[in-house]
């Protein structure tokens, strides 16, 4: 049996005395498309800090394609790819650059890492302004420029914190796309985002995290039917399992608070 | 918010208001930066270097009063422009010398408050004016004062206006100086254009020394000369200012009243130059180098291979071209690296020319080991704080497989060849404007340096790692150094130039300059002993510091 792509135990990381991340445990199995949710705070970021290398752990242990990632820092990273919160873009280089740097970052060698950045230059349509310089770039030029870098070595392993993010409907077409390929290439996917109906579209699995601890994890099918039996059936104001969106099983899982009693007369 | 009217928006506040609140901001940051122990580390070391200032600051305060005193006193009124040019000079100079110890508020963050153009303005005076030159600027002239007005107490009141006009013309130069070199050294085709008339300069520079030389030769006495050069000097402002005074203890007021007015007419037309730089920022002016759409030509260009040195693996390699990139896009950080030769310039026409044995700047055998320490000097802004200009990117250095020594290394290595350069520089320009220096000052030079530049690069790499701080390589005099970076890196260059100047003792006492060279070879395996040293631990520090050098550097804003 594979080891899996990735392997949580026990995960915990304090700022302080505050717990961001809470004995968490998981395992993404190879090939899967996988959604990390939670409401802001929860602690996605952290914990896919922390499963890239950007965080230290404060307890627990992470493993990647069951290589132990505080001992083989190097070979993990080799390995994985990474577009992060900040998206890791060096500004004043341009698009081709950049690609060009990030391939040589990742050991290939100079004639194959400019190929596969004009391949995926033109890909991610940027290949118009090759002479721009990345600073200059739109904010969703930025997050397909983060993404053809973080794809440029073949990776086995993408994480994307929050991909999908101020992107418009075109840029976030392509990003789709290129995701897509990869799962059909065996790559595995782990990703952050708020945007509900992408996630569900995309993601055979999902986990959600609240208040640093796992709250539910599973296929999406699983998660609908975990829901709906807690709710239990003739409950009215739950729908039918086949027309619950992944909207409503986050909702009922993490619940929400109402602010609409609450009034802010000045606001007219 | 249907119900929403412009009627119910609040009015936009007074500019005394706005600049409170802004003020407010900046003391709640600096509040909040001590909950800190890097925040306490560097109100310490500003601390620190503040009272270093300070002293220097009385000092030349007293000096300068002093000299007031005596020149009015003993009747020498004319000689009053020696006290104010010195001041003038290094006002305007010491901020472009020494961009680390200044910093011009970044105000563009606000535009996006209604900010009225009066705030805005009054915002990057003010702020733009907290630095360490205009805090020396205002004591050395308050000092000036003070002796003035002891020596004439009937005239105290116009010295005092006088030396206040005087120093707010200089204040407003320095701003307008760094608003347009900022918006010159921002595009390319602005700083070829720079670069051109920096050499068109340089050799107008070297034309100086001929001319004056041939002139010599026809009984052109320097006394003549100097007194041309005196002439012109009361034309500018610091000979403005001193005319004024001048002429009010001689009890000619209208020559007073003129000089004053031709001085605030020139702080006049720095103000109309300044509001025109800021008038186009507050309008949302972008500095980028991006193409407009309409002159945008696609054209689809041949993959481009990165650079290849022989020997060296692909990693280092790109690092290395990574940075050379980000440097040669900076138009601050090339301005930086040709004010050696600037200085250079400087220092050679402050005295005749090829005079062997004269003060500083008179010969090459002091000029060039000056010219080298000061691109040394210079060169710490960058290893000091190398990570600095990487912002958000510094993230992709910690998810790539790649080792933070490497990157250190790539960035020393750069560093170091812009070091070489610069020296050869530097000594085709001492041997150009006077003679080529001595090859034994040139060997013990050349030591010092490989001993210094290891050493600043060991401090420079652990400083890298503990004191980082943003730096935008595209901008001017907009940010400063972190203080624990500028008290060491102090700290090492007063260790080079001690050690330099002992063993340059040492072999002069021993009979030949060459001994040094010898000194100096066991000092230098021992810097690049502890570099390996400290090279050897940056992994395991960087991986320790990651959350919070990630933090400093990937924040935005």
């Amino acid at each position: 049996m594979d080891a899996p792509a990735i392997s949580i135990e026990n995960l915990t990381r304090r700022f302080g005395e505050f717990v961001a991340v809470d004995n968490v445990n998981l395992q993404v199995t190879p090939g899967q498309f996988f959604g990390f949710l939670g409401p802001n705070g929860a602690g996605k970021s952290t914990t896919i800090k922390m499963l890239t290398g950007l965080l230290a752990a404060t307890s627990g242990r992470v493993r990647i394609l069951g290589l132990d990632l505080d001992a083989h820092a190097i070979e993990v990273k080799r390995q994985i790819g990474v577009v992060p919160e900040g998206m890791a873009l060096f500004g004043r280089l341009t698009g081709p650059e950049y690609l060009n740097f990030a391939g040589r970052m990742y050991g290939l060698d100079r004639d194959t890492a400019a190929k596969r950045s004009a391949e995926l230059l033109e890909f991610m349509q940027l290949d118009r302004e090759p002479k721009k310089l990345v600073t200059d770039y739109s904010h969703g030029m930025q997050k397909k420029l983060a993404l053809a870098a973080a794809v440029i070595h073949g990776p086995k392993i993408l994480f994307l914190d929050e991909p999908f993010e101020g992107v418009d409907a075109i840029a976030s077409g392509t990003l789709k796309t290129m995701l897509q390929r990869m799962i059909a290439r065996g790559a595995t996917i782990f990703l952050t985002s708020h945007v509900l109906e992408i996630v569900e579209r995309l993601c055979s699995h999902v986990a959600i995290i609240h208040q640093g601890k796992l709250v539910a994890h599973g296929s999406l099918e699983e998660l609908r039917s975990g829901v709906q039996a807690k709710a239990g059936i003739g409950d009215d104001s739950v729908a039918p399992p086949e027309r619950l969106t992944l909207e409503d099983i986050f909702l009922r899982i993490v619940g929400g608070s109402r602010t609409d009693n609450q009034e802010l007369s000045w606001l007219g | 918010m249907a119900g929403m009217s412009q009627a119910s928006l609040p009015p936009v506040s007074g500019m005394r208001e706005q600049l409170a609140a802004i003020a407010t901001v900046r003391l709640q940051i600096f509040r909040n930066s001590l909950r800190t122990m890097r925040g306490r580390a560097e109100m310490v070391s500003w601390i620190f270097m503040g009272l270093w200032f300070l002293m220097a600051g009385l000092g030349g305060a007293f000096g300068l009063g002093i000299g007031a005193w005596a020149i009015l006193s003993h009747g020498h009124p004319e000689w009053f422009a020696v006290l104010l040019w010195p001041i003038f000079v290094f006002w305007i100079f010491f901020p472009l010398l020494a961009t680390a110890f200044s910093e011009t508020f970044d105000s563009a963050n606000l535009l996006r408050f209604p900010l009225r153009y009066s705030s805005f303005f009054a915002v990057n005076i003010i702020y733009g004016s907290l630095d360490v030159a205009t805090m020396l600027g205002v004591l050395w002239l308050t000092g000036t004062a003070v002796g003035a007005a002891i020596a004439a107490p009937a005239l105290s009141p116009w010295t005092c206006l006088v030396l206040a006009v005087f120093g707010s013309v200089i204040i407003l130069l320095v701003r307008t100086l760094f608003s347009w070199i900022e918006r010159w050294l921002a595009q390319r085709r602005t700083r070829e254009i720079m670069g051109v008339l920096f050499f068109l300069t340089i050799v107008a520079f070297q034309l100086i020394g001929p001319v004056v030389r041939h002139l010599n030769r026809n009984h052109f006495q320097l006394p003549d000369y100097l007194s041309q050069a005196v002439a012109i000097q009361r034309f500018l402002p610091a000979g403005l200012a001193a005319s004024s005074i001048t002429s009010a203890i001689q009890g000619e007021w209208a020559g007073a009243v003129a000089a004053l007015f031709a001085l605030a007419c020139y702080g006049g037309v720095f103000l109309l130059l300044l509001h025109r730089r800021l008038l186009a920022q507050y309008a949302g002016e972008n500095l980028g180098e991006a193409v407009s759409r309409e002159r945008q030509v696609v054209k689809k260009e041949e993959a481009r291979s990165g650079w290849f040195l022989p020997g060296l693996p692909g990693q280092l390699t790109a690092l290395m071209e990574k940075e050379v990139r980000y440097l040669s896009r900076s138009g601050p950080m090339l301005f930086t690296l040709v004010m050696p030769i600037v200085f250079m310039l400087i220092l050679h026409n402050t005295g005749r020319p090829n005079r062997v044995g004269g003060g500083i700047g008179q010969n090459a055998n002091l000029a060039f080991p000056i010219g080298a320490g000061y691109t040394l000097l210079l060169l710490t802004n960058i290893i000091y704080n190398s990570l600095g200009a990487d912002g958000v990117g510094v993230q992709f250095l910690f998810v790539a497989p790649v080792r933070i020594r490497t990157v250190l290394l790539a960035k020393n290595l750069i560093h170091a060849s812009v070091l070489g350069l610069e020296m050869l520089l530097v000594w085709a320009a001492a041997a150009i404007a006077y003679q080529p220096p001595n090859p034994a000052i040139v060997a013990i030079t050349v030591s010092a340096i490989l001993f210094g530049a290891p050493l600043d690069f060991c401090a420079g790499n652990l400083l890298s790692l503990y004191a980082a701080k943003k730096y935008d390589f595209s901008a001017f005099g907009r940010q400063r150094a972190s203080g624990i970076t500028v008290l060491a890196s102090l700290g090492a260059q007063i260790v080079i130039i001690g050690v330099t100047a002992i063993v340059w003792l040492t072999a002069r006492a021993m009979g030949s300059l060459w001994f040094a060279v010898a000194i100096f070879a066991p000092l230098i395996a021992v810097v690049f002993f502890a570099y390996r040293v400290v090279l050897g631990r940056v992994d395991e520090i960087a991986l320790r510091r990651r959350e919070s050098l990630i933090a400093v550097l990937a924040k935005s804003g």
